[in-house]
C-alpha cells in the first residue's frame, strides 16, 4: 500500500514537471514585461564593441543590438561578455541575446541557438614580424604564438601546425607581449588584424604574410528553443543585409567593407 | 619595566629605536611598514614611463598623459567599484568569521570539528578557485517565496572573496583566544564567571588588541585581491583597463602607464591603513 502511494506520488510529480515545462513563457515576452533588452556585447574588441571615455559600450555590434531593442520598443541594457563566459551568461539566461563577434561553430551550435543567416565573417591570421619571414601555417610548428582565451583557431594552430599557444586575457597585453618579442606572432581575426596593421607609425615591421583561413561566419545567439525570438532575429539580420546596414556601420567605424558584407547585401539587396 | 610616560616629548633616537625593538619582539619579528617613500617612488616610475612612452610616440599621437586624465573618471568609478567589493567581503567574512572563531573553541567536540574542516578548507583553498566556483555554480537570481532577487556578478565575487576572508578571520579569533593566558580562565571561574560570561566579558576584550593588527592586513590582502574579479568578468579597475587599453587602438606603449597608475591608487588607498594599524597598535599596548 505504502508503496503503490510513494509510486503514484513520484508519477505525479514527474508530471507536474513535464507540464510545467511549456507554460514557460518565451523570451520576447519576458522582454517586453521587463522593458528592457539585455545583450552580451564584447567590451574589448575596437570597433566591433569598445568603450567610450564615460564608459559607454560603442562600436558595430552595440549599434545592432540598439535596432533590436528600437525593434521590440523596449530599453537596451548591454553586458560586457568575453569569449570564454559569453556561451554561460546567455545558457544561465542572463543576457537575452548575444552579439559578441562570435564565430558560427558546429560544437556552438549545440549550446546556443546560432540565429541564420550569419550577419558578419571574417578568417584567421597572424600578424608577425617581417623579420620571421613566415610563409605557410606549418612555419609556425614549435614557435610560441600569442592568442586570446577561448577564440576556437587557438587549438587548430596547436594542433595541426604544432605552435605553442600563449593565451592572453585582451588585445592590449597581446600587442605588448609581440612588441616584446615573447611570441612570434598574433594569431586573430583578419578583420581586426588589418585595422591595426594600417597603423604603421607601431606596426610598420609587421606584416600578416599567411593565406587566411577557415574564413567563418560570425553567428548572434539566443537561448536553445527560442524559436521564435530566433525567427525575430532572423528577420533583423535580413533586414541589416538588406538595407545595406552592416556595410555602412563599417564605414562608420574605419573598417573596409568585407567581401562577407557586400556579398550579402548583394544576395538580399532585391528581395 | 622602562619608564614610560604618556607626555608628548620628542624620544631621542636612540630610546625610539629600542621602542621599536620592544614592539618587534612582542610581534616576533620585523613590523613591515609601507612609508611614504614607497608611494614617491612609485609616482616616479609612473611619470618616467609615461614620459618615455610620450617621447616614443612622437608627435602624431595623442601624449599618454592626457588619455590618461581622459580614462580617469572612468577607471576611478571602477576603483570605487573594487572598493565597495572589498568593504562588503571583509565585513560578510569578519561576521562569519568571528562566529566559526568562537565555534572552533566549542566544548562541543562535533561544532569543534566541523568548524575545524570548514576553516582549514577555505584557508587552503586559492581564492582564484573559490571565486570560479562561485561564478559559475551560483545562479544569476534566486527565487525566495516567489521574489526573484537578481544575484550581479560583483555579488558572486563578493560571496567569493568573504569564503577564504572567513576562514581566515576564523583562525585570527581561534589564535588569539588560545594566546591568552589560562590563567584568566582559571580566575575567572574562580570568581563564578560561567564560560558565556568568561567569554565574553574577560577572553574577548583582551583578544581585540591581538587581533586587529593581523585583521587590518587581511583587508589589505584583501583590497588587492579583489582585482582577481577581473578574471570573471566583473567590471571592476583591472577589467576596466584592459578596455580601455583596446579602445586605444592596443597602442603598447600605454600597457605599462596605465598599470602604474593603478597600482599608485592601491598604494594611496592601502599606505593610510597601515599606517592606521601602527596607530591602532600603540594604542591597545597593555601597559606593563
Amino acid at each position: 500500500m505504502l508503496r503503490k502511494i510513494f509510486g503514484l506520488m513520484v508519477a505525479a510529480g514527474f508530471a507536474a514537471t513535464l507540464a510545467a515545462a511549456p507554460a514557460q513563457a518565451d523570451a520576447i515576452d519576458d522582454i517586453k514585461a521587463r522593458g528592457t533588452l539585455i545583450v552580451g556585447v564584447k567590451a574589448d574588441y575596437k570597433p566591433y564593441g569598445f568603450r567610450d571615455p564615460s564608459g559607454a559600450i560603442i562600436g558595430i555590434e552595440p549599434e545592432l543590438a540598439q535596432d533590436v531593442a528600437d525593434k521590440l520598443g523596449v530599453k537596451l541594457e548591454m553586458v560586457p561578455v568575453v569569449s570564454s563566459n559569453r556561451m554561460q551568461f546567455l545558457e544561465q539566461g542572463k543576457i537575452d541575446l548575444m552579439i559578441a563577434t562570435m564565430t558560427d561553430r558546429p560544437d556552438r551550435r549545440k549550446v546556443v541557438q546560432i540565429v541564420d543567416p550569419n550577419y558578419y565573417s571574417s578568417g584567421t591570421n597572424v600578424m608577425s614580424q617581417k623579420a620571421a619571414g613566415l610563409k605557410k601555417w606549418e612555419d609556425l610548428k614549435g614557435k610560441p604564438v600569442c592568442g586570446i582565451q577561448g577564440a576556437f583557431y587557438n587549438k587548430k594552430t596547436q594542433e595541426e601546425f604544432g605552435a605553442q599557444i600563449v593565451a592572453f586575457k585582451g588585445t592590449a597585453e597581446v600587442y605588448t607581449a609581440l612588441k616584446q618579442g615573447s611570441c612570434i606572432g598574433f594569431v586573430y581575426d583578419d578583420s581586426a588584424l588589418i585595422a591595426q596593421l594600417q597603423d604603421t607609425a607601431q606596426w610598420g615591421d609587421y606584416e600578416m604574410s599567411l593565406p587566411t583561413i577557415d574564413d567563418a561566419p560570425w553567428g548572434l545567439a539566443v537561448q536553445l528553443g527560442e524559436d521564435k525570438f530566433a525567427k525575430l532575429m532572423s528577420d533583423m539580420i535580413v533586414g541589416w543585409h538588406k538595407s545595406g546596414r552592416i556595410l555602412e556601420l563599417e564605414k562608420k567605424y574605419g573598417v573596409a567593407n568585407t567581401p562577407f558584407a557586400q556579398a550579402m547585401h548583394e544576395k538580399y539587396k532585391n528581395m | 619595566m622602562s619608564s614610560t610616560t604618556d607626555l608628548p616629548v620628542l624620544l631621542p633616537a636612540a630610546q625610539r629605536l629600542a621602542e621599536r625593538a620592544r614592539r618587534e619582539r612582542e610581534v616576533g619579528g620585523p613590523i613591515p611598514r609601507l612609508t611614504a617613500r614607497h608611494g614617491a617612488w612609485l609616482a616616479v616610475i609612473l611619470v618616467f614611463s609615461a614620459g618615455a612612452a610620450g617621447a616614443q610616440a612622437g608627435a602624431a599621437q595623442e601624449s599618454v598623459l592626457s588619455i590618461m586624465l581622459k580614462w580617469t573618471p572612468l577607471l576611478f568609478q571602477g576603483f570605487i567599484f573594487n572598493l565597495a567589493i572589498s568593504f562588503l567581503a571583509m565585513a560578510g567574512g569578519t561576521a562569519a568569521g568571528a562566529l566559526l572563531g568562537i565555534w572552533q573553541i566549542s566544548l562541543l567536540p562535533p561544532v569543534r570539528a566541523g568548524s575545524w574542516l570548514v576553516t582549514q578548507f577555505f584557508r587552503n583553498a586559492p581564492w582564484l578557485v573559490l571565486l570560479f566556483f562561485c561564478m559559475f555554480l551560483l545562479p544569476f537570481q534566486v527565487e525566495i517565496f516567489g521574489v526573484v532577487i537578481p544575484l550581479p556578478d560583483w555579488i558572486k565575487a563578493t560571496f567569493g572573496l568573504s569564503l577564504p576572508v572567513m576562514a581566515n578571520v576564523s583562525e585570527i579569533v581561534r589564535g588569539a583566544i588560545q594566546s591568552i593566558p589560562s590563567g584568566q580562565w582559571e580566575s575567572a571561574e574562580s570568581l563564578a564567571f560561567n564560560r558565556r560570561q568568561t567569554l565574553w566579558q574577560i577572553i574577548l576584550p583582551q583578544c581585540v588588541k591581538r587581533m586587529l593588527p593581523p585583521w587590518m592586513n587581511l583587508y589589505a590582502i584583501l583590497t588587492m585581491a579583489t582585482v582577481l574579479a577581473s578574471v570573471v568578468g566583473v567590471s571592476e579597475v583591472m577589467t576596466l583597463t584592459g578596455q580601455v587599453l583596446s579602445a586605444e587602438g592596443g597602442r603598447t606603449d600605454l600597457l605599462v602607464p596605465f598599470y602604474s597608475y593603478i597600482l599608485l591608487w592601491f598604494f594611496i588607498y592601502c599606505y593610510p591603513i597601515a599606517r592606521l594599524t601602527v596607530r591602532l597598535e600603540r594604542h591597545f599596548v597593555v601597559k606593563t
